[in-house]
């Protein structure tokens, strides 16, 4: 198993972390899967709350040189887990980085590699390396980290600007521990929580209903840095929420099931 | 007794110190000599000690006299300490008090045991502040710098580069030289595995530093956190921090020059494992054999089990990690007497004994792998008086 990458670009290096930084906010650890034209950032937790995620991003869209080796022939991909907040905390030392590389190196034991070149005030190069720990994934274990279907969805619409969306939920947060996502055809959201003493309901537009967990959307708001290009909300009634975002160069799906 | 005034942009840096001399422990001396007024510190386990010097051209005004003793006529400084907890929410809020406060005027009442920090700010708002403070002598570290065979200058915003790079949850740092290029590490123990955090680590060219001059390739194992309140310190006074270390095991010390202040920080180092059988490191043992009869013996420092050393640690008594260093409070020194240490109100102070293991429990790494034979408090007193030499004096 091999891989080595090199980011040169500053924009992408910024992007590659923040990115980073908001798996790091949805859990403490992810699955990081390598294949040959993309990597995947992959959160399945289906004993838990069944929350899991799904990111993709394109590697030509972030790196300069990208080679890797899989498994092997006929899986030419590399599962590995990490603790995201490792790697999140590493990127964000390369701020004034000329050139990032990253690598699958064992020392010990298996570790990502992150080496970069700093940029120090008198202008000469310093380097830095981090030894981030990461588990190889047995292929057994492969099937359940696939990426999810899309679920037909009774109600599909796009998402108004979510730092308006996370500022009403989070002082829901406080009354109730359930959301109820409701949405129409007609291209209106509603976002609304009963208590015994009061009904909050913020309408972004009207109907078709779902009930969540407030803290997992909320935590998935929280995410959110960036504005997507285009943001779809899937609701199968009763059954789930599917958040889909599509940035420049990478994609996340959001999967929340319903309270039962 | 102690009568002082500064600005309000003294009063910025005033609490800087403090805020730095915070991260060593939850107490602080007010030590005011005719050399300026010291803030001391250090820290239970005796691992980390500093001192902020402030030389009276640094204050707007400056007064200080020992107080003589009615019954017996003997002088006496003043002995205070104060609780960081009480002194510290005092001086927050750093670059709002420097914008409101136009004087700002410590005294002491020796009187009720109490300092006054008093501070007159804009709009004619005068805070004042009665602290009260503990009678106790303060503890003085005596480190010889020039007798350190390593030596860098560097400012403190690379430090501060290197530092943020190691998380909270890594306490400890080592520091690699060699004649060609500095090393700021984390400091590897022996039983990594996948729980681990990160290793990261930081190549710092020569040219980096101000001042560069290694004698011996070193690596040395310190605590992040002491050396975090030292460059916070060192920003706010713009002045490089000269580090002088030697061989793992000896303390190294940090250092700030300026016109109106001087501060040193000395901080105890990891020994080395004997597997390197450097000779700075049999030097070291053969020192303190030759100055300690206690039962413990120094192969304790051979022991690489981890889970040896852990046994070792909870049956003796805390460890003082000083190597040659003369601990003693300023009295002694006068009296050009033993380093024993003196107390007035000793039934106020803890003793050395348990007490202190239990607040070390974030330095346990630390104390867990230094070998025993560094002085207790309790220990000095068996001892023979220490000679002046070796060279050890406070630059």
């Amino acid at each position: 198993m091999k891989f080595r990458a090199k980011i040169a670009d500053a924009a992408c290096l910024n992007h590659f972390t923040r990115v980073s930084c908001m798996v790091a906010k949805l859990a403490r650890t992810c699955t990081l899967r390598i294949r040959p034209h993309a990597l995947n950032f992959i959160l399945a937790d289906p004993a838990g709350g069944g929350v899991s995620m799904w990111c993709e991003l394109p590697q030509e869209n972030f790196f300069s040189e990208f080679q890797m080796e899989g498994v092997s022939e006929d899986n030419n991909a590399i599962y590995v887990e990490l603790a995201a907040e490792n790697l999140s905390r590493a990127l964000k030392t390369a701020q004034n980085a000329r050139a990032l590389k990253v690598k699958l190196t064992n020392k010990h034991f298996p570790c990502l590699t992150v080496s970069i070149e700093l940029v120090s005030v008198s202008s000469s190069s310093r380097m830095v390396t981090h030894d981030i720990p990461v588990k190889v994934i047995p292929r057994k274990l492969w099937r359940n980290l696939q990426e999810p279907t899309v679920p037909d969805a009774d109600v599909s619409i796009y998402l108004p600007v979510l730092k308006t969306m996370k500022s009403v939920v989070e002082k829901m947060k406080n009354i109730s521990n359930q959301l109820i996502i409701e949405a129409n055809l007609n291209g209106d959201l509603n976002l609304k929580i009963e208590s015994e003493l009061v009904c909050v309901t913020t309408h972004f537009k009207d109907l078709g209903e779902v009930q969540v967990d407030i803290r997992k959307f909320l935590q998935f708001l929280a995410g959110q840095q960036v504005n997507p290009t285009r943001g779809v909300c899937n609701i199968v009634s009763h059954k789930m929420v599917h958040f889909d975002l599509l940035h420049e160069d990478v994609s996340l799906q959001y999967f929340i099931p319903a309270l039962s | 007794m102690l009568k002082c005034g500064m600005s309000g942009s003294q009063v910025k840096v005033f609490g800087k110190a403090i805020q730095a001399l915070s991260r060593i422990s939850d107490e602080l001396w007010l030590d005011p000599s005719e050399k300026g007024l010291a803030l001391r510190s250090v820290n239970s386990c005796r691992s980390a000690y500093g001192c902020v010097l402030f030389s009276p051209v640094f204050f707007q005004h400056y007064q200080w006299s020992t107080s003589v003793d009615m019954n017996n006529g003997t002088k006496s400084n003043l002995n205070c300490k104060l609780g960081i907890k009480s002194i510290l929410p005092i001086f927050r809020c750093l670059n709002s008090l420097e914008r409101n406060v136009e004087v700002c005027k410590i005294f002491t009442r020796s009187d009720k045991c109490k300092v006054v920090i008093q501070l007159f700010c804009r709009h004619g708002i005068k805070k004042t502040h009665n602290v009260c403070f503990q009678e106790s002598q303060p503890l003085q570290v005596i480190f010889e710098k020039n007798t350190c065979s390593n030596t860098l200058m560097i400012q403190p915003r690379v430090l501060a580069e290197a530092i943020v790079l190691f998380t909270s949850s890594q306490e400890e740092v080592t520091l690699a030289v060699t004649p060609l290029e500095v090393c700021i590490k984390s400091s590897t123990e022996e039983s990594m595995d996948l729980n681990s955090s990160v290793y990261s680590e930081m190549f710092v060219g020569p040219h980096e530093f101000e001042f560069f001059q290694i004698g011996v390739d070193t690596e040395i194992t310190f605590c992040c956190k002491e050396l975090k309140g030292m460059l916070i310190f060192s920003e706010a006074t713009h002045a490089p921090i000269t580090m002088h270390f030697d061989f793992p095991g000896k303390p190294m010390a940090l250092n700030i020059d300026h016109m109106l202040l001087e501060a040193n920080f000395v901080l105890a180092t990891l020994a080395d494992e004997p597997s390197r059988a450097s000779s700075p490191q049999s030097l070291c043992l053969s020192q303190k054999r030759k100055r300690s009869d206690l039962p413990c013996s120094n192969s304790k420092v051979g022991k690489k089990d981890s889970k040896g050393m852990e046994s070792i640690s909870r049956k003796v008594a805390p460890r003082k990690l000083y190597a040659d260093e003369i601990l003693s409070n300023i009295s002694a020194l006068e009296n050009s007497g033993s380093p024993i240490m003196k107390r007035v109100n000793s039934d106020t102070e803890e003793e050395p004994g348990s007490p202190s293991l239990r607040k070390c429990k974030a330095k346990n790494n630390l104390m867990e792998v230094m070998p025993k034979s560094y002085f207790c408090i309790s220990d000095i007193e068996h001892l023979p008086p220490l000679s002046k030499k070796p060279g050890f004096g406070v630059g």
